[in-house]
């Protein structure tokens, strides 16, 4: 094992070296036998995809095929890892025709062997212990430098606590981690989502999960080496080729298949637009539905559920470059922002100052947990029928009676589970006090500039303001709609939203705003509030697309429709 | 292997199903609310009145008019789980919304392998087996081929497609615009008023259905197009019968009776109207075909309307 890193930037997130393996206790979470078990998974997740490959007559196409991207890949890098691995990816372009069957079986097993290991994490029980105790004060005490002292002597470190809300259906989850697998599904706007999700999950007595994170967020030493110990496995965006995502997929499925809590971001990347995920491809997701198919086909009784789950951040890390993204991608997602906000340790320290001063700032809700083909389950985890019953989840695995394996069955029921999950996604959404007032401002922006499209606005930095009072009433307004729809089980809103009056959440959302962004998003002036950067009140308010016809009032409702049209197109 | 298969619903489509799979070698049993003391005529299938008997087969399928069909599902349901394959045959959207009928059978079942099964296939040529064809929609493989095995032969081609809701949409829509085609035979069109209007139609389905979720390609086919076009080639549809009266000044309650089978065509017109005019999406004939049954347009008057248009490009 390496202990340094051999660049700066260790190509392999690092480990600590253990002279005794951590014995398991029979009260842990199953992460905590990852590291006795890593071995064997990623045999079977090998052994599966070679044999797979060697029964469809397939080994000298997927060698070609990951030849051919690999090298295509190391050709555009040219770095170290170019220098090391080209010539082997030429050598099996070359070698491959005059390959016997059992060189293509080695050569197919030892490529594989390789993308899974690389793939595969590491869970270390003393990274998490110590990740319990002192991560929450550690970064307290980074919010607030004058308290680090203090903060490390509490037991409960306050200013973390306060800014994070976790709410749902949380005792329901704790008693189903100890009866199956937990697949936590939640929406995606910040890098800081697993982080913060894990942290929730920590602070709330929920079992660690395992997840998969792109390379890119390896690139933070700390970071890197926090997620890789924590569970975290690494998925290599830049590979193309096909064996690459088998090897991810057999690996998600045979972590699924022996219960490790997992988590996966369904809608895939970030948000960019602001706008909550509605096209829904769950990607690896999709694996929880054949681990489940592969037990029950071997009478392996293992309940497995989803966890809907959103982060609703009143502040986001990323904003300006993912906003950014949007308008330039006009909505395609851009895999790799390599420099944005989350690689600068700047804008890092500035965001958790910020929130030192605040409270609230993120709500994490754990939405009703339903079963793999999106039926609702009851508090011991049993699928129940429209009309109340208990079925048996097995039953939509099998014909004739008998549970069988089928990868066309189980694609099908990915897309209908992934509607579901963006249909709850719509309902668990939790509107933050900055999105509603990004909401309000930027349809007074659509309102005053009537017939111009979305990019002809951005232009209009400054040019239109509210008065206060015409503002607060507005607010309150489309305030009181939404806590209406929240009484239909339509949408939520934030604590704040419930408490306070409409001129304490205007204000509110102006503090949030001041002093992150880099330039101003809205300012007060006088008896005015002026909108500054209308890309930035488009971000925050896209979370209420979805809701914008509903909740506007008659003076509003063009404007609104034209948001929601907006929000069809993206 | 034989397949068994469950009809639930003893109209003429029901009994026509029931008779097919029979003849392909499946063990069928048919449910209808109506106990069959009455009927003496021998079947080549198993009948029940107890919606319990149909929890036993395999591949179910649901052959009631679209305004039961909720009430129905809810009864079924009780009786079913995960492993059943539920298929319907009814035509016609759900409410204003213009939801789809196996959106239906999931909030009311916990069946998820769901089908929707439509074209020019009529009770009459499922009987007797004469040469026809239709397409099943489903997201699942599996549902197509049960369908296939359930009913398909020598006279029967079973065409297969994941857009459910094209094949739903389509079978709907087809009810309208046969109702349209039958006015505009009642009053006299001749072959080339008749092509316009249908191929129009078509199109007029495309824009809606896309609002719905359905693909275009789908309602060019069996679902669609093959559908309007058996209509019209007189397959003794109760739409047309319906139109046709209309067109010569009867009563709706009275042409209604006359046409038989409830007319699914009649109340969708108005709410596709309506849906349309909500979406802004621009749907002429379900204007007109509304305003027909309403009464507020005479037949003539609409297919003049229709005529006066502004034509643009196709």
């Amino acid at each position: 094992m390496k202990l340094l890193p051999s660049r700066f930037l260790p190509e392999r997130p690092l480990r600590l070296p253990r002279l005794r393996p951590y014995v398991p206790q029979p009260t842990d979470p199953p992460i905590f036998w990852f590291n006795a078990e890593r071995d064997d998974i990623v045999r079977e997740a090998v052994r599966r995809i070679v044999e797979q490959k060697a029964q469809s007559g397939r080994m000298e196409l997927v060698l070609n095929d990951v030849a051919y991207h690999e090298s295509e890949r190391l050709e555009r890098q040219r770095d170290a890892e170019s220098r090391e691995s080209l010539g082997f990816w030429r050598g099996v372009l070359r070698r491959v025709g005059r390959m016997s069957d059992a060189e293509k079986r080695e050569t197919l097993r030892s490529i594989t062997e390789h993308m899974v290991r690389d793939i595969a994490g590491n869970f270390d029980p003393r990274v998490y212990a110590f990740a319990t105790k002192a991560l929450p004060k550690l970064l307290t005490g980074l919010m607030n430098p004058s308290q680090l002292r203090t903060a490390m002597l509490q037991s409960q470190p306050r200013t973390l606590d306060g800014l994070l809300i976790t709410e749902g259906a949380i005792p329901k989850l704790r008693h189903l981690a100890t009866r199956g697998t937990l697949v936590f599904v939640p929406t995606h706007s910040s890098n800081l989502d697993s982080i913060v999700l894990g942290y929730a999950l920590m602070r709330e007595g929920l079992p660690p999960v395992s997840y998969g994170a792109g390379k890119n967020l390896f690139t933070n030493p700390l970071i890197s080496f926090f997620m890789h110990n924590l569970g975290a496995y690494r998925l290599d965006r830049r590979i193309k080729a096909g064996l690459y995502k088998d090897a991810l997929k057999a690996y998600s499925t045979v972590l699924l298949e022996r219960g490790y809590h997992s988590l996966f971001f369904p809608g895939g990347t970030r948000s960019r637009s602001g706008m909550i995920e509605q096209h829904l491809k769950l990607g690896l997701a999709g694996t929880a539905l054949e681990a489940f198919a592969r037990n029950q086909s071997r009478g392996i009784d293992r309940p497995l559920w989803f966890v809907p789950t959103t982060i609703n951040y009143a502040l986001v890390l990323e904003a300006e470059s993912l906003i950014e993204d949007h308008l330039k991608e006009q909505g395609k997602a851009r895999y790799i922002v390599e420099d944005d906000e989350f690689s600068s340790v700047e804008r890092w320290l500035d965001f958790l100052r910020k929130l030192s001063v605040l409270s609230s700032a993120c709500v994490i809700r754990f939405g009703e947990p339903m079963d793999p083909f999106a039926n609702p389950v009851d508090d011991e985890g049993r699928s129940l029928a429209p009309d109340g019953r208990v079925i048996a989840a097995r039953s939509y695995v099998e014909r004739r009676g008998e549970a069988v394996v089928d990868a066309a069955r189980d694609a099908a029921y990915t897309t209908l589970l992934g509607e579901a999950i963006a249909e709850r996604f719509l309902r668990e959404t939790v509107i933050m006090s900055t999105q509603l007032v990004a909401h309000v401002l930027f349809r007074a922006i659509v309102s005053a500039t009537p017939g111009i499209d979305l990019f002809g606005r951005m232009r209009h930095r400054g040019d239109v303001s509210v008065p206060i009072a015409k503002l607060c009433a507005e607010v309150g307004e489309a305030r009181d709609a939404l806590l209406a729809l929240e009484r239909e089980g339509a949408v939520r809103g934030s604590p704040a939203l419930h408490r306070d009056p409409p001129e304490q959440l205007v204000e509110r959302a102006l503090q949030f705003w001041t002093g992150y962004h880099s330039a101003p998003v809205a300012t007060h002036t006088g008896a005015e509030v002026v909108c500054e950067d209308p890309a930035l009140l488009h971000f925050y308010g896209n979370r209420l697309v979805p809701f914008a016809t509903r909740i506007a009032g008659e003076a509003h409702l063009g404007a609104a429709r034209e948001i929601a049209r907006m929000g069809q197109r993206a | 292997m034989s397949l068994r298969v469950g009809i639930v619903g003893g109209g003429s489509f029901g009994r026509g199903l029931a008779t097919a799979a029979a003849r392909a070698g499946n063990d069928v049993t048919l449910w209808s609310r109506a106990a069959h003391s009455s009927d003496a005529t021998p079947a080549p299938y198993r009948r029940t009145s107890a919606l319990a008997d149909i929890a036993a087969t395999e591949l179910i399928f649901v052959a009631v008019p679209s305004p039961h069909v909720r009430d129905t599902a809810r009864a079924l349901g009780a009786h079913l789980d995960g492993s059943h394959l539920l298929v319907h045959v009814s035509r016609g959207l759900i409410g204003d919304g213009l939801h789809t009928i196996t959106r239906v059978l999931r909030e009311e079942t916990p069946v998820v392998r769901l089908g929707a099964l439509a074209g020019p296939l009529v009770a009459d040529a499922l009987a007797a087996g004469t040469p026809s064809g239709a397409v099943v929609g489903s997201l699942f493989p599996e549902v197509g081929a049960a369908v296939r095995q359930a009913i398909a032969g020598e006279t029967l081609r079973i065409y297969t497609t994941d857009d459910v809701a094209g094949v739903e949409v389509g079978s709907a829509l087809v009810g309208m615009l046969a109702l349209a085609t039958g006015f505009a035979m009642g009053i006299g069109s001749g072959p080339a008023a008749l092509a316009v209007l249908c191929t129009r139609g078509i199109a007029e389905a495309q824009r809606v259905g896309t609002r719905l979720g359905a693909r275009e390609r789908t309602l060019a086919g069996l679902a669609g197009f093959g559908d309007l076009t058996s209509a019209v080639a007189g397959d003794e549809r109760p739409e047309i019968r319906l139109g046709r009266a209309l067109a010569q000044g009867r009563s709706l309650e009275d042409a209604a009776r006359d046409a038989g089978a409830y007319i699914e065509g009649v109340s969708i017109a108005r709410r596709v109207a309506r849906f349309a005019e909500q979406a802004g999406v621009d749907a002429p004939i379900a204007a007109a075909t509304a305003a027909v049954v309403d009464g507020v347009l005479a037949p003539r008057d609409a297919m003049r309307a229709l005529m006066a248009r502004q034509v643009t490009p196709e």
